[in-house]
């Protein structure tokens, strides 16, 4: 009995990990890509429209494409940015292809937007939004998408959404779905 | 021996159960709005001092625009001197506009000094545990529902297309009210943009 009442104690202590920490990196063994000791270069931003965007989207691909919907004014979005450029460095550009797109004012597009990236040390390929109208955007993306930020979204190379996350993505669910992509 | 096999089995329901909810991505998931054409059902949430409000206590005569809103959001905060100028504009045809602070970060008493310091002085309510917000599929600030005078959804969506003032080309939630007031069916009952993902409790 002693021995049941220790296993429902551990399997309860499971459980409360697994509900406390849904958004973030869990302690799990990732792969984790050589550290390089080149300073990263402060990222250009591109600016897209939305022909561009769902261009980018729907194009053939060879890999799966990861794409992160952000802005420097979403308190969300620069919170999960450090576990972004994790994934970005583990799984690109081997099985990921990797892109954000920054919601921000377009005159940032030179300022506080690669200013962030270049902090972050991220390397990705980064765009700017620069729409008048927000919402085919939005719609290209996804009809079921609000338009609240961070949004990510995984597409397979079918260009099929796989995996989609609105407000702070869950980053051990997103690592699983591209390796159960880079499995197939 | 057999109570050993039953909290064995326990254990394992409780880690499947666990993996489950895990792996759901529970806490991105927002429900889906009310379609266009509901009726939108009563409720009772309290203001930023602790008083509590019906729909139909707070409703205009001719309609209410209910919008959720954030403190610390620069997209809500973008739109504070025009929902303050809605709500002035619209009140005198009847319609009411309420403010509804969903985040479970932001309390009372900071949506209340925000509310101050921004001269926002329609009636703001706290839905602490995300009730009206699930109920209405609430995703983002600024989000704006219009009700009717039978609190029928007419209009879900934005307030206009752009956070700058100078570059609103379409002000869509205006529209919609003065198409209602005038008897005609909203032409845009939908309208997206880029806001904040409310903070659910």
């Amino acid at each position: 009995m002693r021995i049941s009442r220790l296993t429902l104690v551990v399997a309860f202590i499971v459980l409360l990990i697994y509900l406390t920490v849904p958004g973030q990196e869990t302690t799990r063994t990732v792969r984790r890509a050589k550290s390089t000791t080149a300073p990263a270069m402060p990222t250009n931003v591109e600016p897209i429209d939305t022909a561009g965007l769902k261009d980018l989207i729907s194009k053939p691909k060879d890999k799966p494409l990861l794409v992160n919907f952000w802005a420097t004014y979403c308190d969300p979005c620069r919170d999960e940015f450090p576990d972004l450029v994790k994934v970005d460095s583990d799984f690109r550009p081997k099985s990921l292809d990797f892109v954000t797109v920054s919601l921000d004012d377009v005159n940032d597009i030179n300022t506080t937007v690669p200013q962030f990236l270049a902090q972050m040390k991220a390397t990705m390929p980064a765009y700017l939004l620069n729409v008048a109208d927000p919402e085919p955007a939005i719609n290209a993306v996804d009809p079921k998408w609000q338009g609240d930020l961070p949004a990510t979204f995984l597409y397979n190379a079918k260009g099929e959404i796989v995996f989609k996350a609105f407000g702070r993505v869950n980053t051990a669910a997103l690592r699983e779905a591209i390796e159960r992509l880079a499995k197939n | 021996m057999k109570k050993r096999t039953v909290s064995i089995a326990l254990a394992a329901l409780f880690v499947i159960t666990a993996a489950v909810i895990a792996g759901s991505g529970r806490s991105n998931e927002v429900p889906a709005p009310p379609a266009i054409g509901a009726t939108i059902d009563e409720f009772t949430l309290p203001d930023v001092n602790g008083q509590e409000h019906t729909l139909k206590s707070l409703k205009g005569k001719n309609g209410t625009v209910l919008i959720f809103i954030a403190v610390q959001c620069p997209v809500s905060n973008a739109y504070n001197d025009r929902m303050e100028k809605l709500a002035e504009d619209y009140k005198d045809k009847g319609i009411a506009v309420i403010g509804i602070n969903a985040n479970s970060s932001e309390d009372a008493a900071t949506v209340k000094a925000h509310a101050a310091e921004k001269h926002l002085t329609f009636t703001i309510l706290k839905d602490a545990g995300n009730k009206v917000a699930d109920k209405l599929g609430a995703a983002r600030t600024p989000e704006a529902y219009f009700l009717d005078a039978n609190n029928k959804l007419l209009y879900h969506g934005r307030i206009d297309n752009s956070q700058n003032p100078d570059a609103i080309e379409s002000n869509d939630l205006r529209q919609a009210l003065d198409s209602s007031l005038a008897g005609k069916p909203v032409e845009k009952p939908e309208a997206k943009a880029f806001g904040c993902s409310i903070k659910r409790a």
